[in-house]
């Protein structure tokens, strides 16, 4: 049996496969509710291609039509009809109950990473030159300071790191502090987890308020430190002009 | 010769098939799962009396548990690096009137100083775990905490709303015991689901509330009791949630949604055999 309904399955399978296998061999996996949405536009497009003439339409459709009338049908025919026909119900009571049932999981966490600072943080420079003396110095306060969580090795993986959630930011990886500028950590170890907007869930965040335990001084160094320690570079300003 | 009618019907007949029987179930993705332990606390519900003031009841022994990791507290002085307790198992009920918490953890020994916290946010501002301490950009609210200490043998109700504000409320609705035996305290915690307390969390059967832990190894160490005030095992916020009482609701609109899509169906297959066009 080869026709129209034949090739639209082959299209619409085939762009499941590539969406579904290909695409995160490349890129990020996509949502599922994204892969439903390109099927069914996918599924529409078939269905424009097959109902433009009167002949296409019945190519398209007659088979299916004559299968769910179910007329002059026998032997297994019959039964796949009833199969579906069964089926079909079932189906929708079943996304009905998944729907209403109640959920036993807790709020989707909707957190922001890495929020807008406020605007006085914004475009600051480190004032201290990068001198091993400085980055020496500011890997000695990580270490002090920062380590029994964010980790001697800057991996986010120190001793009090699995009692917390959200889990302290891993510095050596590149999504982390190389997407930050220096200013940006300066605001976010100055004002701690508490110093958060709403949108970066501030009543989670175990990252202390080292405003009122360290000199401004301090927290620059332990910036070149974690840097220097962590083999990343901040972001830096593009020339605007 | 195009049939623009029959064009139209056909492609709303396969549009409605898809949209009732696919795309719920496509849409909806469920979070992923917490990758160190659990992330929440479900207090099951049982008829009857609960095992309250029996740490060691063996009505506990069905109930499944989830399990948390703990932390030094590093969060603010005085700080302290290793503590003795590195996570806890939870276990909750309620029956509909009053809920029972069940945390265990290891603790080598038995001291007086031993000690065992629950927090939770109270109303509806977001608290912070640390005692509901000021945040900078958010107003936050306060936290309801339950103390259970060895040497008093019973639970104190607190409340706090940042530093150095935690104290015993005036009007106490909680209740503990503590069992400890080879190295593992059992501590059961348990109120009513609701009190007339508005500085008490109070717990809605089907709703999440937020819940943080803490624990003290009061051993002595060179005459010094290891772990007290400040210096403790801590968690951030996890959930809790009391089960609701089952809704039987959800069968009559499956049972709706099933006898529509049959008709839906009859029809369909009706105007077909009349006249093989839909």
């Amino acid at each position: 049996m080869k026709g129209p309904i034949i090739s639209g399955a082959i299209i619409l399978a085939g762009v499941f496969i590539f969406l579904k296998f290909l695409l995160p061999l490349f890129t990020a996996p996509l949502p599922a509710s994204l892969i439903y949405l390109y099927l069914a536009l996918a599924l529409s497009g078939i269905m424009i291609f097959g109902t433009m003439s009167a002949p296409s339409l019945e190519a398209l459709m007659g088979p299916i039509f004559r299968f769910l009338s179910g007329q002059g049908q026998s032997g297994m025919g019959q039964v796949a009809r009833v199969a579906v026909l069964v089926m079909f119900p079932l189906l929708v009571g079943w996304q009905t109950y998944t729907r209403l049932a109640p959920s036993d999981l807790p709020p989707a966490e909707n957190r922001t990473i890495h929020p807008a600072p406020p605007g006085e943080f914004v475009g600051l420079s480190n004032p201290y030159p990068k001198t091993p003396e400085n980055i020496m110095m500011g890997k000695g306060l990580y270490a002090a300071y920062c380590s029994p969580c964010h980790g001697a090795n800057f991996d986010g993986k120190g001793p009090a790191a699995p009692g917390f959630n959200p889990p302290p930011a891993n510095f050596s990886d590149p999504g982390t502090i190389a997407q930050l500028q220096e200013a940006y950590l300066f605001w976010r170890i100055k004002k701690g987890g508490v110093g958060l907007p709403v949108e970066g869930m501030p009543w989670k965040s175990a990252m202390p308020r080292w405003e009122v335990e360290l000199p401004e001084e301090f927290i620059w160094k332990i910036i070149m430190g974690e840097y220097d320690g962590a083999h990343q570079s901040p972001r830096t300003w593009e020339e605007e002009e | 010769m195009l049939n623009g009618q029959r064009i139209l019907r056909t492609i709303s007949i396969i549009g409605l098939f898809g949209v009732l029987g696919f795309s719920p179930g496509f849409a909806s993705e469920p979070p992923p799962p917490g990758e160190t332990g659990s992330v929440s606390v479900r207090m099951y519900q049982l008829e009857g009396s609960l095992p309250s003031d029996d740490p060691n009841s063996s009505q506990w022994d069905s109930v499944p548990g989830s399990e948390f990791k703990l932390a030094p507290q590093v969060h603010w002085p005085p700080r302290i690096q290793d503590v003795t307790v590195n996570s806890v198992k939870v276990k909750g009920v309620h029956n509909g009137q009053e809920l029972a918490i069940l945390v265990e953890y290891e603790d080598p020994t038995e001291d007086a100083a031993d000690a065992a916290a629950l927090e939770f946010m109270v109303g509806d501002k977001p608290a912070h775990f640390a005692h509901g301490q000021e945040m900078l950009q958010v107003e936050g609210g306060p936290v309801n905490i339950w103390f259970w200490k060895k040497e008093n043998g019973k639970a104190v109700d607190m409340s706090a709303k940042g530093f150095k504000t935690l104290q015993a409320q005036p009007k106490q609705d909680v209740q503990a015991k503590g069992a400890w035996q080879n190295g593992i305290w059992k501590v059961v915690f348990s109120r009513s689901l609701k009190t007339d307390d508005t500085q008490d969390v109070q717990i809605e059967p089907g709703e999440w509330r937020s819940v943080a832990f803490a624990f003290w190894d009061g051993a002595i160490v060179d005459g010094l009791v290891k772990e007290k005030g400040g210096q403790k095992a801590v968690s951030s916020w996890w959930y809790i949630r009391a089960e609701p009482s089952r809704d039987n609701s959800i069968f009559g609109w499956v049972i709706l949604g099933l006898a529509l899509a049959a008709a839906f169906e009859l029809v369909i297959v009706r105007k077909l055999r009349k006249g093989q066009s839909v």
